[in-house]
């Protein structure tokens, strides 16, 4: 059962689905091995509009965008051949630097305070699915919220008057409190993390609940015969056996995180000073506001290899299965 | 008449109207003859600045109807000549550029994109309508690049009246009385007197002034162009001197600043009654009277920054909007044409119509509204300095409005010390 857990965790609905024939390819089970893109060249007559599509948009642009990080383009002057000058200039660029941090301080918060809670919510509502399937809707809800939708509601509620939701929440034990949550350097980034978190949560409670639900009701039941207490089954079955969820909530999220720029642009601007400046956020400004194209180019790429380095781990486990 | 008059075209449109006028026809229905096709303007104006260009380009088209106007609408959040950029690296094909930016103006004749309009200048006679200082304003060297169709006060505080009068005070005529007026205020029971909206750039704005009163308009001209280095003692003092308005408590805490832009600080002033002064463009007159439904002279107004006493009491801040012709527009007739009809009092009666008042000589300045004759007058009567941060190269204004929010963290002489010689190190990279 685990294995099918393990094996199965991009389907929510079906952790075990090879077993039970959802995901194989009918007939490859008799072949003794999987079923691969080159056996028939329609294979590839399908894909082709894909692949073709996927050339225009996603293929050329990540080219042209390393091609223009080689040059010097600065507002609408001719371009000038610089080789790995920005990239040099880039690692050179406190400012940079100061941007990686704060990107690795706002894409572990955001992850790791979304997935623990949203987690923590899947096993909770695991012992009542029908009763807490509003709340999840609720909480879900959020995660499709336009991330600039959602910051201008965070402006209201971190607005820096008593008016503010927040400041009036903890005014009512601390009368004419008013903190200016995204003005201050000390609070500015945790503000960030804690809204883009609040958006963030569904996911996480969508993939760890379908996890839980995959386990098999008789590994649940066998516990609770042998006297199991919530906590317990909690703690060894239901927790252990819903980490393939976990896994992929962290690896979405952590992804989401590290490419994160439409809150922090309505909310911060990436200040005050420079504080919540992330790379998404530092390329943007370079490219769009000073229009330093080759330079924003050469962040660009940096971030692309961020998000590799992110990703090829997780897909290489992922697919580990397939032959 | 002289709306048709450009380029080859010149001599059949004089023969065109000298028939018309023996015909008796008006020279604007020559006009009408004589200029055709599409005009396409780059628009990237929102709001109601975006309303007024419709209405001033249906009014051309009606008094041009051979001329059908588009936009071509670039849209974005802060400042727009990103998109702008990459609609004309994207080879969008305008006529007519609408800009505000001198740097932009200089960065587009670098590029070859806009073209000289002297010879136009000279041919349609607009020095009978715009002034040489105006000219001057849309000048790179010797040649004229934009024609200003528009302008406005940068060193006018907006307040509500009835703020003033409850605190039983009248506009501040001089630096201390305004440093005095901020007990009072508060005594009043209003927050923070003055709004300083730091999150993105609002905060310059004090600076700036502060720069061309303590220092006069040619020291900000030659930092502009860092003929002088940040670090000279004519920008120090005007720092020392927000510092001195910072130490009166006139304003909000330092992350409250940092944490508001414009518009919020507009909404604590006018709606919420947490601030008294705002020092901002008169694009403020349209969020006041259409956003918060006030009454232009009535329920706000506008007096011009207090007198410092150092000798520079004349200057004020301006900015002001212009139109560039480019050089690969398909219909620069229609696009010169377009240029006369802006400085025309037709469409400066359209301007004046939502608050924006026009430097051309057949605008009617009593069509304007009250704040917007305070304002008029006050910059008649001012030695004027282009606001500094559309003249500084985007790199170098980046770091200067961050800086100037470290000053406002900690206004210290040490910190002064800190924030110039960081923006002047980032200025010796950025010319």
């Amino acid at each position: 059962m685990s294995n099918g857990v393990v094996n199965g965790e991009t389907a929510p609905s079906g952790p075990t689905s090879t077993a039970r024939g959802g995901r194989a390819i009918p007939g490859a089970a008799h072949e003794g091995r999987l079923w691969r893109l080159s056996d028939t060249p329609a294979a590839w007559l399908l894909i082709l509009p894909v692949l073709v599509f996927f050339s225009i948009s996603v293929v050329y642009p990540l080219a042209e965008t390393i091609r223009l990080s080689f040059f010097d383009i600065r507002g609408l002057s001719a371009p000038r051949y610089v080789g790995l000058g920005n990239y040099i200039a880039l690692f050179a660029d406190p400012l940079f630097r100061n941007t990686i941090v704060t990107a690795l301080i706002f894409t572990l918060g955001v992850t790791a305070i979304s997935v623990s809670i949203g987690w923590g919510l899947a096993m909770l509502s695991a012992f009542a699915p029908a009763q807490t399937m509003p709340f999840r809707m609720m909480v879900f809800a959020a995660f499709g919220i336009s991330e600039t939708v959602s910051a201008y509601m965070w402006i209201m509620i971190l607005r820096p008057d008593q008016a503010g939701l927040l400041n009036s929440i903890i005014g009512i034990f601390n009368p004419g409190f008013a903190h200016a949550w995204l003005g201050d350097q000390n609070t500015a980034l945790w503000a960030l993390i804690i809204a883009a978190s609040w958006s963030a949560v569904g996911l996480p409670l969508l993939l760890c609940f379908a996890a839980v639900q995959a386990i098999p009701k008789s590994v649940l039941e066998a516990a609770y015969m042998d006297g199991a207490r919530p906590t317990s089954i909690m703690r060894h079955i239901m927790m252990p056996l819903s980490l393939p969820g976990v896994r992929v909530a962290i690896f979405i999220n952590l992804l989401n995180a590290l490419r994160a720029f439409d809150i922090i642009f309505v909310l911060t601007g990436g200040g005050p000073v420079r504080s919540t400046e992330t790379i998404g956020y530092f390329m943007y400004r370079e490219s769009m506001t000073q229009f330093k194209l080759g330079y924003g180019a050469a962040a660009t790429v940096v971030l692309l290899i961020a998000v590799l380095v992110v990703s090829i781990p997780a897909i290489l486990q992922r697919t580990a299965g397939a032959k | 008449m002289k709306n048709g008059l450009f380029g080859l075209r010149r001599p059949a449109i004089v023969g065109a109207a000298s028939a018309a006028l023996l015909l008796g026809t008006s020279p604007a229905a020559l006009q009408a003859q004589e200029v055709s096709g599409e005009l396409i303007i780059l628009q990237w104006l929102g709001g109601t600045e975006a309303e007024l260009w419709a209405d001033l380009q249906a009014a051309f088209m009606e008094a041009n109807p051979g001329v059908t106007v588009r936009e071509l609408v670039v849209t974005g959040v802060g400042d727009m000549r990103g998109a702008m950029r990459t609609a004309l690296l994207g080879g969008e094909t305008v006529d007519i550029i609408i800009n505000t930016w001198p740097a932009f103006r200089a960065e587009l004749a670098d590029a070859g994109i806009i073209q000289p309009i002297d010879d136009a200048w000279t041919e349609n006679d607009w020095s009978t309508q715009l002034s040489d200082s105006w000219r001057t304003l849309g000048a790179i060297g010797d040649d004229t690049y934009g024609l200003t169709y528009t302008y406005g006060n940068r060193s006018g505080i907006w307040y509500k009246t009835e703020h003033l009068e409850n605190a039983g005070i009248e506009p501040p005529q001089t630096w201390d009385a305004l440093i005095a007026s901020f007990d009072t205020l508060k005594a009043a029971g209003h927050e923070a007197p003055f709004a300083v909206p730091a999150q993105f750039w609002a905060h310059s704005e004090l600076f700036e002034t502060l720069l061309i009163r303590t220092s006069g308009v040619e020291t900000a001209t030659a930092l502009a162009a860092h003929d002088i280095p940040w670090t000279d003692p004519a920008v120090r003092a005007a720092l020392e001197k927000y510092a001195e308005l910072l130490a009166a408590g006139c304003c909000a805490s330092a992350s409250t600043m940092l944490a508001s832009d414009w518009d919020a600080e507009a909404d604590q002033l006018f709606l919420a009654d947490n601030r008294n002064y705002l020092l901002i463009g008169m694009w403020m007159n349209t969020r006041a009277r259409n956003d918060y439904g006030l009454s232009e002279g009535e329920d706000y107004s506008m007096f011009q920054f207090p007198a410092l006493g150092l000798g520079h009491d004349d200057t004020s801040m301006v900015d002001s909007k212009e139109l560039n012709l480019t050089t690969n527009g398909n219909n620069p007739e229609a696009a010169i044409a377009f240029f006369d009809f802006m400085l025309s009092a037709e469409a400066s009666e359209i301007q004046a119509g939502y608050g924006f008042a026009s430097p051309s000589s057949e605008a009617d300045t009593s069509l304007l509204g009250p704040v917007q004759q305070i304002s008029t007058a006050a910059v008649a009567e001012s030695q004027v300095q282009f606001v500094l941060g559309d003249l500084l190269p985007g790199d170098l204004v980046d770091e200067y409005r961050v800086q100037l929010q470290r000053f406002l963290q900690d206004p210290s002489d040490a910190m002064i010390d800190s924030v110039l010689e960081a923006i002047e190190a980032k200025a010796q990279v950025s010319y």
